[in-house]
């Protein structure tokens, strides 16, 4: 089932096409990978699906609704949200306090507080609720933005870099969240620029070069698309 | 444990609040200051929804706060309406102006928004003084002189307008510390740490920034009304002074602690009393000199505590006992 169809997707801001005629589907329970080289448009394609930004053309369907042009909170309301590729946090306010928002979506505060602590649990962090969200470290800080996503109840998580500023491991502990959030139910949409990250966990990678969807297809794929090759990965990949 | 110890001090409060006036003279200058404090505090603790919860600094307060003076004392002079339903009558149309003022300047932030407000509020002091068939003009309005009666909310002494005040101020105490703990509270805390983020993960920005606004606007106008009580007098330059009020409740939460629940209480028993004080001890020693002084403590103020007396009143208490352990 598909549960993310965006078709001919455009955004340009003055002169310039941040994104042409994008498209492509998410299917239910898909881990998709978004790679593209620096400004190629990935965090304005996330931004565009949020209602962020206002599309100048094409279609965005979330499980058969259409959602191009509404506002981001009717979207999350509809089982779609993101997180930020700057870590955006409350940083004045609790890790708990910061989760809590997304409950408070579809509940109250206490039920929403009981929820944040169910989402910070799935996350792994339930021992730092009470800790201020900016003294977190990086791994912690990546982890409360899906905790605060999650909260939201969403269908579809849309994840801007929450991998940037890690290490190996931490990579590799996040990425067995990844893996178990979609053991859970959930469809991802992820950027990432560590292409080892994407590889190791994506069913399918789509890229993005100059506002344009250059591929679509599995990671072995594209690992040895020649137009991939030479926008993104570079030479010694190919071989 | 927190929770319970900051209920036991407000109870302390209240009760000294309670039984202060009745060691001074019931209609002297001292009960008449306390009365000042603690509407001016009221009216701080209003401003603090907006400019403390959803950090909007608005610098046009005064707007709402003439137009409840003027609302009711109309209704009062023209059909002899009872000024507690002319009160109600002041908040509607304080909350209405609210709503008005927040559509235009909604996506507005920081010094925009204060300019905005602050020309609101200018606009509103200019048509009362033009529009004197209506407002009395420069001239002003006086409450009309009857029996004392709390049906009129006329009173004897100053002392029952302590209490007036002392209610007035614990009304909207009770309403800011139930919004900023309650969902509005933690959606205008995301909202401006950080707006978008606050809205992919559900929050309404617009309606939310709308709902402190009005409920803001309508406390405001209400403690209009009871200003033009207390005083039996007002002119346009009085109520809908940028300087008297406008800035003057935005500084009182500033210097207390903006954003907190005690914040307006403490600026208030600072600021009032500071210039009156100011004002006794220099305003026969040369011009401006009162205002200077003033002036001065405030910037040492500021530059001592930036978080406000609230935070050092707070860093005080922590410091001293050691009982209770490793705190949050």
């Amino acid at each position: 089932m598909t549960i993310l169809a965006v078709s001919n997707l455009s955004k340009s801001f003055g002169g310039l096409h941040a994104l042409s005629d994008v498209s492509f589907t998410v299917a239910q329970g898909e881990i998709v990978g978004l790679i593209g080289p620096n400004g190629a448009g990935k965090s304005t394609l996330f931004s565009t699906l949020m209602g962020l930004h206002r599309p100048n053309g094409g279609a965005v369907e979330l499980a058969g609704r259409p959602v191009a042009g509404r506002k981001p909170h009717v979207i999350a309301a509809m089982g779609m949200t993101k997180t930020f590729q700057n870590v955006s946090l409350f940083t004045e306010s609790s890790v708990l306090d910061n989760v809590l928002i997304g409950g408070l979506l579809h509940s109250g505060v206490a039920e929403a507080r009981a929820e944040a602590m169910a989402c910070l649990r799935r996350v792994g962090l339930t021992d730092i609720a009470d800790r201020a969200a900016g003294s977190l470290s990086f791994p912690e800080r990546a982890r409360v933005e899906v905790a605060r996503a999650l909260c939201t109840r969403p269908k579809l998580l849309l994840l801007d870099e929450v991998m940037a500023a890690l290490n190996t491991a931490e990579m590799d502990d996040l990425l067995g969240l990844i893996r178990q959030l979609r053991g859970e139910g959930l469809t991802l949409l992820v950027v990432e620029h560590h292409m080892r990250a994407i590889m190791s966990v994506c069913d399918r990678v789509l890229v993005l070069n100059f506002g344009k969807l250059i591929a679509d297809g599995s990671p072995a794929d594209i690992a040895r698309d020649p137009d991939v090759v030479r926008a993104y990965l570079g030479r010694e990949y190919a071989e | 444990m927190k929770r319970a110890r900051n209920l036991l001090v407000a109870g302390a409060g209240l009760a000294l609040a309670l039984i202060l006036p009745m060691a001074v003279d019931a209609n002297g200058y001292a009960v008449r200051v306390l009365t000042l404090v603690l509407l001016f505090a009221a009216m701080a603790q209003a401003w603090n929804i907006v400019g403390g919860l959803a950090s909007q600094m608005s610098l046009g307060h005064a707007a709402f706060f003439g137009l409840g003076a003027y609302t009711s004392t109309l209704l009062l002079i023209h059909f002899g309406l009872s000024p507690w339903i002319g009160m109600i009558a002041s908040a509607l149309v304080g909350g209405a102006a609210a709503f008005a003022l927040s559509l235009p300047t909604m996506r507005l932030k920081g010094h925009y928004f204060a300019l905005a407000t602050l020309a609101f509020a200018e606009v509103f002091r200019v048509a009362a003084n033009a529009w004197s068939s209506l407002t009395g003009g420069p001239v002003g309005l006086s409450i009309p002189y009857g029996e004392p009666s709390f049906l009129m909310m006329q009173f004897q002494d100053t002392r029952s307008y302590y209490y007036l005040a002392l209610s007035a101020f614990a009304v909207v105490t009770v309403v800011f510390a139930a919004i900023k703990f309650s969902s509005l509270g933690y959606r205008l805390r995301a909202i401006r740490e950080n707006q978008a983020a606050a809205e992919v993960v559900g929050v309404q920005t617009t309606k939310v920034k709308i709902q402190a606004a009005v409920i803001s606007g309508c406390l405001t106008a209400a403690l209009g009304t009871i200003y033009a009580q207390l005083n039996f007098f007002f002119d346009p330059d009085s109520v809908f002074a940028a300087l008297q009020i406008s800035i003057r409740v935005a500084l009182i939460t500033i210097v207390g602690g903006i954003g907190t629940v005690v914040g307006p209480l403490v600026g208030a028993v600072f600021i009032i009393p500071l210039e009156e004080l100011t004002n006794v001890l220099f305003a026969d020693k040369a011009a401006g000199l009162s205002q200077l002084v003033y002036g001065l403590l405030l910037i040492v103020i500021v530059l001592i505590q930036p978080r406000g007396l609230a935070a050092l009143v707070g860093s005080a208490l922590a410091r001293r006992p050691k009982t209770s352990g490793a705190g949050t």
